[in-house]
This record gives C-alpha cells, sequence and structure tokens, in this order.
C-alpha cells in the first residue's frame, strides 16, 4: 500500500486532566508491584491527591474550550462535570484515607482475598496490612467517569461506563467490617450492571444499524434526515437509556442500589452515590440531547412515567427503612428522580440545573455517609436509625452537621437543595411541563417526612441505654465534614456564582 | 448491492439452529458444565455467522478469544467451585420464574417483529467494496482502530489493567508468614513432643476399623490414633470396659484365648454415628 | 434469504440470555447468559456492518469482546471469593441484604 495511515488529530491539552489521572493510576500499579510495603500508603496517598489535584487544576485552565477530539467532546457541560467528579473524588479521597476511625485500620478488608473470619484475615489486621491496591483503582474509576461525561459517540460510552464500573465492583466487595455483606453487594452489583451494559450495547448496536454509525452527531444527523419512524429507533435509543437509567438508579431499574448503598464500605458509597450520579447523569444529557435532541417530542413522554415513578417510589420506600444507609439509598433514588425532572425540560436551563443540582446533592451525600462513618458500636458502623436516638446530646456539632444535610436533600431554603431544586422545576416549567412539577413538589413533601425524622430521632429523643459511640476522626474525615457543611450552605446562601458558571456553560457541542 | 447465494443461507439456517439450541440449552440445562459446553456451542455457531457475514478476522477472534480464553476461563473457575454444582430448579420468589418467562416471550416478540418490519427487505450494501479498500479485512480493522477509533483503543488499557488488579486483588494470597523451611518443619515436630509417627488405630483394642482408638498399655484411649477428621467429628468408637478388661487379662497371663472365653458383645456392624 | 434475518436472530438471541438472567440462580450460568447478549450484540453489530456497507461495526464488535473479556475476569473473580466464603454459586443463598 502506498497511502500511508494519517495519525490521528488529538488535542492532547483538551484531554491533558483524563491523561494525568489515567497514568496515575498506572504508576499506583506499579507502586504496589515494586514498592516495599510499609511506604506503600503514603505513596498511594500522595498520588491520588496530587493527581486529582493537578488534574482540577489543567482542567481550571481549559476553562471556555469547546472542542470535539476523536470521540470525546470536550466543551461546557463535559468540562464542569469533569472538574465536580474530580472535586468529589478528592473529598471522598480523603473520606476513604481515614483511618483513626476504624481502630483496626481504614474502611477496606486488610487483604481481599483472605476469607473472612480466618485466621490469616486476624494476624494481617493486627500487623496493620492494608490493601493499598484501593487507590489506583479508585483512579480508574475517576478516569471512566470522565470519559463518561466527554464521550461521543457509543462505543466510547460503552467503555467509560466500563472502566468507571469494574472499579466500583471491586471497591464494593471489600469492605473491613460485615465482609459477607460486602461481599454479596459485590456480586449484586456486578451481576445487574453487567446486564444493564448488555442492554446498553445491543441499544447501540441497533443504532448503529439504524444510522450507519456509532457516533452521536452522526445519529442526530442520521435521525432529521430519515424523519421517518423505525421500529429501529425505538429499540435503540430504549435499551441505550435502560442502560444509562440503571447507573442513575431510577425507577424501575433501581433494586440495586439500597443493596449496593448498604453493603458498600460507607467511603466507597459515598463516592458511588456522588460521582457516578454526576458521571452517569452527564452521559445521559449527552445522549438525549445531542443525538436525540431533534427527536425530543418522541422520547420525552416515556421519560415523564420514569421520572415520576422515581420521585414517588423513592420517596415512599424510604419512610418504611429502618437502616440509615438503606434511607440514604432510596432518598438517591428520588434525588435521580428529581434530576431527571430537568433532564426532561431539554432546554439550556435544564442542563445548568442539573449540573447545579448534582454540586449540592454529591456534596451534601458526602457530609452525610462521613457522619454516618463516625457513629460506630462494636467496631462498625451503627447504622439502624435507632442507634441514632439522641445522638443530639452526645455529638451536638456532627447531629447538627447531619441535619443540614438532610434539610438540604428536603430542600429547605437556604440550603444548596433548596436552590438545586428550584432551578430544576423553573427549567421544567420553562419547557412547559407544570404537571411533573406538581409531582416534584409532591415527592419533595413525602420526602420531607423521613428527612425530618432523623432530625428529630436525633434532637428530641432520648438515647438508648447502650448507644453507639462517636469516634472523633483524624483531619481527613474532618475536612470532608467541613467541606461539604461549607459547600451545602454556601451554594444555598450565595449561589450566584456557581449558578453564572453553569448557565455559561450549559451548550453541548454538537 | 450484493445478495445473499444459496450457499450462505444454507449456513445460516445450519448455524441459527445450532446456535438457538445452545443458547436454550445453556439456561435449561440444570448442570453449570452443561450449560457451559452448550454456550460453547452457541459461540462456535456464530464464529462461522461472522465469517459467513465477511468477517474473517472477528471470526476467528471469536472463536480464539471467545471459545478459546473466555469459556475456557468459566469452565476453569467451575472445576473450582466443583464441576457438581447444579441448580436448585425450586423458586425462591413464587410467580418470579413465569412472570420472567411472560415477559421475556413479550420483549421477544416486540423484539423480533419491530426488527423485521423494521429490515424487511432492506437493501444490503456489503462489504466487498471496504474490505478490499486496504487490501483485506484485517487491514481495514487496523487502520480504523489507529485512526478512528484510536481512543477507544487506548482507553481500553485502563479496562484491562483494571481487570488483572481486580482478579489479583480478590485471588492472590501473599504468604503472609515466612516460608518453613525443613529444619523448621522437624524442629516443631520435636517440639510437637510427638516426633515419630502417629500410632496406629485399633491395634490393642478388638477392631482394626480406623475410628477405634488404640488402648495405650495401661488401659486408656490413644485419642490420638484416630484421624484427626473424625476425632473432630466426635466419631470415636467407644471401647467397651470389658473388652479392655478382657486384654487386659490377656496381656498379664490371667486368661488364655481360647473358645472358653465369651466374646464381649462389640457389634462391629454398626457405625458410629448409629451409636452418637 | 434477506439480511434481516441475521438480525431477527440476534435479537433472540439476546432475548433467550435476558431470560436466563432472569430465570437462572447460579451466578455463573446467570454470567454466562450475559456473556450470550453480548454475543448477541456482536452478530448484530457485525450483520449491520454488512448491511451498511462499513466497517465500524466490525470494529466496535472487537471492542466489546475485549471488554467482555475484561468484564469476565472481574466477574469470575468476584464469584470465587463468594463462593470460597460460602461454598456456594447461588446468587439467592447469598442473603443478608433483604428486598
Amino acid at each position: 500500500m502506498d497511502d500511508v495511515l494519517i495519525a490521528p488529530d488529538i488535542d492532547y491539552l483538551a484531554v491533558a486532566p483524563m491523561i494525568i489521572v489515567g497514568v496515575t493510576a498506572v504508576v499506583g500499579v506499579l507502586v504496589e508491584a515494586f514498592a516495599p510495603r510499609r511506604p506503600r500508603r503514603g505513596i498511594q496517598l500522595v498520588l491520588t491527591f496530587g493527581a486529582l489535584i493537578a488534574a482540577f487544576v489543567v482542567l481550571i485552565s481549559q476553562a471556555g474550550t469547546r472542542v470535539i477530539t476523536g470521540s470525546l467532546a470536550i466543551d461546557g457541560p463535559s468540562l464542569v462535570l469533569q472538574g465536580l467528579i474530580l472535586l468529589i473524588a478528592i473529598v471522598s479521597a480523603m473520606l476513604m484515607a481515614e483511618r483513626r476511625v476504624d481502630p483496626a485500620g481504614d474502611a477496606f478488608s486488610p487483604r481481599a482475598s483472605a476469607l473472612p473470619g480466618s485466621e490469616e484475615e486476624r494476624v494481617l489486621s493486627t500487623r496493620g496490612f492494608m490493601q493499598t491496591e484501593v487507590w489506583p483503582l479508585m483512579l480508574f474509576a475517576v478516569v471512566g467517569m470522565m470519559l463518561f461525561t466527554a464521550a461521543n459517540d457509543l462505543l466510547v460510552m460503552f467503555i467509560a461506563l466500563e472502566i468507571m464500573s469494574l472499579p466500583l465492583y471491586l471497591l464494593a466487595g471489600m469492605s473491613r467490617r460485615r465482609r459477607l455483606l460486602s461481599q454479596e453487594a459485590a456480586l449484586k452489583y456486578f451481576i445487574l450492571g453487567a446486564f444493564s451494559s448488555a442492554f446498553f450495547i445491543f441499544g447501540a448496536a441497533m443504532l448503529y444499524g439504524f444510522s450507519g454509525t456509532i457516533s452521536l452527531p452522526g445519529i442526530a444527523d442520521a435521525l432529521s434526515a430519515n424523519p421517518g419512524q423505525t421500529p429501529l429507533i425505538f429499540i435503540g435509543f430504549g435499551l441505550v437509556v435502560i442502560g444509562l437509567l440503571f447507573k442513575v438508579g431510577a425507577v424501575p431499574f433501581h433494586q440495586w442500589v439500597p443493596d449496593v448503598y448498604q453493603g458498600s464500605p460507607s467511603a466507597v458509597t459515598a463516592f458511588m452515590a456522588a460521582a457516578v450520579k454526576v458521571a452517569a447523569f452527564g452521559a445521559l444529557l449527552r445522549f438525549l440531547y445531542v443525538a436525540f435532541g431533534g427527536a425530543r417530542w418522541d422520547w420525552q413522554p416515556a421519560l415523564w412515567i420514569i421520572a415520576i415513578a422515581t420521585m414517588l417510589v423513592g420517596s415512599i420506600l424510604a419512610i418504611t427503612q429502618t437502616d440509615i444507609k438503606r434511607m440514604l439509598a432510596y432518598s438517591s433514588i428520588a434525588q435521580a428522580g428529581f434530576i431527571l425532572v430537568g433532564v426532561i425540560a431539554v432546554n439550556p436551563e435544564g442542563v445548568a440545573a442539573v449540573m447545579f443540582y448534582l454540586a449540592a446533592y454529591g456534596f451534601a451525600t458526602l457530609g452525610a455517609f462521613a457522619v454516618i462513618s463516625l457513629v460506630r458500636q462494636d467496631g462498625g458502623e451503627a447504622t439502624h436509625l435507632s442507634n441514632w436516638a439522641g445522638l443530639g446530646k452526645r455529638s451536638p456539632v456532627l447531629a447538627l452537621s447531619m441535619s443540614l444535610f438532610m434539610l438540604s436533600f428536603a430542600g429547605i431554603p437556604l440550603t444548596s437543595g433548596f436552590i438545586g431544586k428550584f432551578t430544576v422545576f423553573e427549567a421544567a416549567i420553562l419547557a412547559d411541563a407544570v404537571p411533573l412539577v406538581i409531582v416534584g413538589v409532591i415527592a419533595s413533601i413525602i420526602a420531607a417526612f423521613f428527612y425530618v425524622r432523623v432530625i428529630v430521632l436525633m434532637f428530641f429523643t432520648e438515647p438508648a441505654e447502650v448507644g453507639p459511640t462517636v469516634v472523633l476522626p483524624s483531619v481527613f474525615t474532618t475536612l470532608v465534614l467541613a467541606i461539604s457543611v461549607a459547600v451545602t450552605v454556601i451554594l444555598g446562601v450565595f449561589p450566584q456564582p456557581v449558578l453564572d458558571l453553569v448557565e455559561q456553560a450549559n451548550v453541548f457541542l454538537r | 448491492m450484493t445478495e445473499i447465494g444459496t450457499g450462505e443461507a444454507i449456513v445460516f439456517w445450519v448455524c441459527a439452529v445450532l446456535s438457538v439450541t445452545g443458547a436454550l440449552g445453556l439456561i435449561l440445562s440444570r448442570r453449570t458444565v452443561h450449560s457451559a459446553l452448550w454456550l460453547a456451542l452457541t459461540m462456535i455457531s456464530l464464529a462461522v455467522l461472522y465469517i459467513a457475514n465477511a468477517a474473517p478476522f472477528l471470526g476467528m477472534v471469536q472463536i480464539i478469544v471467545y471459545t478459546g480464553a473466555v469459556m475456557m476461563l468459566f469452565l476453569f473457575v467451575l472445576m473450582v467451585v466443583g464441576v457438581d454444582s447444579a441448580d436448585s430448579l425450586v423458586e425462591t420468589l413464587r410467580g418470579q420464574r413465569v412472570a420472567a418467562i411472560l415477559l421475556a416471550v413479550g420483549f421477544g416478540v416486540l423484539l423480533t417483529a419491530g426488527l423485521g418490519s423494521a429490515l424487511s427487505g432492506i437493501p444490503m450494501a456489503g462489504l466487498d467494496a471496504a474490505n478490499a479498500e486496504y487490501g483485506g479485512n484485517v487491514e481495514g480493522i487496523a487502520r480504523l482502530l489507529f485512526s478512528d477509533y484510536i481512543i477507544a483503543f487506548e482507553i481500553v488499557a485502563a479496562l484491562l489493567i483494571t481487570a488483572a488488579l481486580g482478579a489479583l486483588v480478590l485471588t492472590h494470597r501473599e504468604r503472609w508468614r515466612p516460608k518453613l523451611t525443613q529444619a523448621d518443619l522437624m524442629r516443631q515436630r520435636i517440639a510437637s513432643g510427638a516426633p515419630g509417627p502417629l500410632p496406629t488405630p485399633g491395634v490393642f483394642a478388638r477392631h482394626n476399623a480406623v475410628d477405634t482408638p488404640a488402648l495405650l498399655p495401661d488401659g486408656t484411649l490413644a485419642e490420638q490414633s484416630v484421624p484427626a477428621p473424625l476425632r473432630a467429628r466426635g466419631d470415636l468408637r467407644p471401647v467397651d470396659i470389658g473388652a479392655v478388661e478382657e486384654t487386659r487379662a490377656l496381656t498379664e497371663g490371667e486368661a488364655v484365648f481360647g473358645p472358653t472365653v465369651t466374646p464381649v458383645a462389640d457389634d462391629p456392624g454398626a457405625s458410629p454415628g448409629e451409636r452418637s | 434469504m434477506n439480511p434481516e434475518n441475521y438480525i431477527i436472530l440476534s435479537g433472540l438471541l439476546f432475548t433467550i440470555g435476558a431470560l436466563g438472567v432472569m430465570i437462572r440462580r447460579n451466578a455463573i450460568v446467570v454470567f454466562m447468559s450475559i456473556e450470550l447478549m453480548l454475543n448477541a450484540a456482536n452478530l448484530a453489530f457485525v450483520s449491520f456492518a454488512r448491511i451498511n456497507g462499513t466497517l465500524d461495526g466490525q470494529v466496535v464488535a472487537f471492542f466489546v469482546m475485549i471488554v467482555a473479556a475484561a468484564e469476565v475476569v472481574v466477574g469470575l473473580a468476584i464469584i470465587v471469593t463468594i463462593f470460597r466464603t460460602r461454598r456456594s454459586a447461588s446468587i439467592d443463598e447469598p442473603n443478608l441484604l433483604k428486598y
């Protein structure tokens, strides 16, 4: 052949944040292989925080970039969401780095391959062994999430989905306490996650069959060139959206959420709840707006039903829960419903509202799980709601911050959650989706009931005789709490700078 | 436009029947190993269909990677888990299976009917031109792989590293205590107080079954003579006091072994489980 | 014969795989059913590549195989871990988490 292969043109500066995190993850794997055991944890912490902060700094220097490079689109929404993912990752890494709360070490099993309850596990635990592979795994998950928000074709979206999910399946099963529960959560998460990604890729195949391309703008072009409806589009669209809604945790694809949130170590749950939602909504928004923005009248009714079901089912089932982690899991389902309201609006205001809501929800969630990791009994976490009775008397600061997060989830004014709900509903009203807003308000009122119940439990109930102890954390968790409280208050009282930011960055590049 | 010839039609129908049979076998076999073998059948038929579909490279990859590597990994794990593992067919959620079958049949009818109506009479562009453009199917795929799909190609590395790391984390067990040398083993043995082989069971008693403890010269039981698993289960055959007394008498010359001595009723047929 | 037969076959295999996920309880069989679904998607990609006359579908199918291989490694590692703990590969038996 005389024609040479032309080297693909990639804007390496625009994708630099992802490269930094990805390369550091690989370096982290090499550290695991070659560094002696003692200093490994220190090296991994420096690498992880260094990479995440460096990536964030580079990302800020990219502000205003709008470029499609290869299969990635770096535009306003992807930059904002990637920045948010990095911030959430930094805060959850702090939560994962905490080692004073559990007397035996950090939140992860000393060795995931040791049998639960075996002598090996006990000896390794007393010798202070830690599974430092969690750090490279976490960085890989972050790379996957960042790619997921920027993926401009269905193949990269699928691979990013897997890069994001595989480390999370593993991390979910590596808890130090209640390991059987944790392993079971990993299995459930894995089976249902693989099931949903099979739906995604089959849907992608149908869309490829219809349009002859897998790039999202290409699909949009094919749709406008052949406006006739063919079952191929419906099947393909439906299956791809099922795959994405599963990651979001929308009803009826929500069954995995409570089990996985309850079984995973709290630090991982916080990371999963906050960051996976950001990434998955980023991908869902891009898929719906870029590829199917022109065909919105066809898909909006279906998503209306899902959004309404998600808000109501999440809120109502949360009331019946007795375990605080399960309750927060159902609450996260309900929150996914509120965010879907913004997605359905299909206008720039909707994109901005979704991004703001994700930021508000993400940090409140991180804070709430940080609090949960501090309330302990017999070495493990005391997650049963009855254990939380009278916490306000034992530890007023902790109880007050938990109340703040609950109020933010409930959407009470002066918290970030209120501004989030307000912007989302505003965008929906602009899109003439008034019934959706009415259901949203009703669901918020139902949801407020169980959030307030936690507050009442903490402040107005007598503590049990043998209650849990509140552990004094090291600087890591203290920082997490401080940051979450600060973000929740600042986004609630002075939201304007952030609102301006998301409003400038609310248009997808096609 | 290319047309599908009769030869390909025959290949299609044979492989289609085989692959559906394999798929049904996968979900209907009671034993996991059979399921795996049925799935291998489906995968090989699919490889033939890929080759028929102008994708010789993928056909080979399907056989090498899927049937060769992935299915072998499945079978390997089945060996670890136990080949005999059979699925219980009892439902945990009542009616769940019926509901699932109805759901799947509905979904399948909708899917195939939709696809059939969407695609009936669709013209086929054929891949002859695309395959010939760069001199062959493999060259064409390579060119796309390293140009249009370069990002996907690069990020797949992250996926493979994650997979390897994950498998290591969950299954690799590093040695956590120093390896014992032969000298260590010897010292351990001396320190244990029983440097020689353990006493054989039943030597001084009336039985030579392994669950019968040997009798020490003073008439006490040598529990060590019974294999540890039996001891742990509590399957020690109790020794009849009369038999012990008789043995003592025999060894001390107070009695002679002969027909005059009534054998002690020690039912040799009873299994240890029945006694406890 | 028409090219759509290939796609209908792939839809059929996909449905059988989904049914297997729903009715079987052995984690390994469930996982193999998911692999069947991915294979069905690959058949659709390969056939559509021929119908559309572009090689993109074959490249995607190639990537799906890679992803599936990675997924198999992680999935089987999780299943083996659970099995070592519980001596069972049923996905119903681990039921500390309620539904």
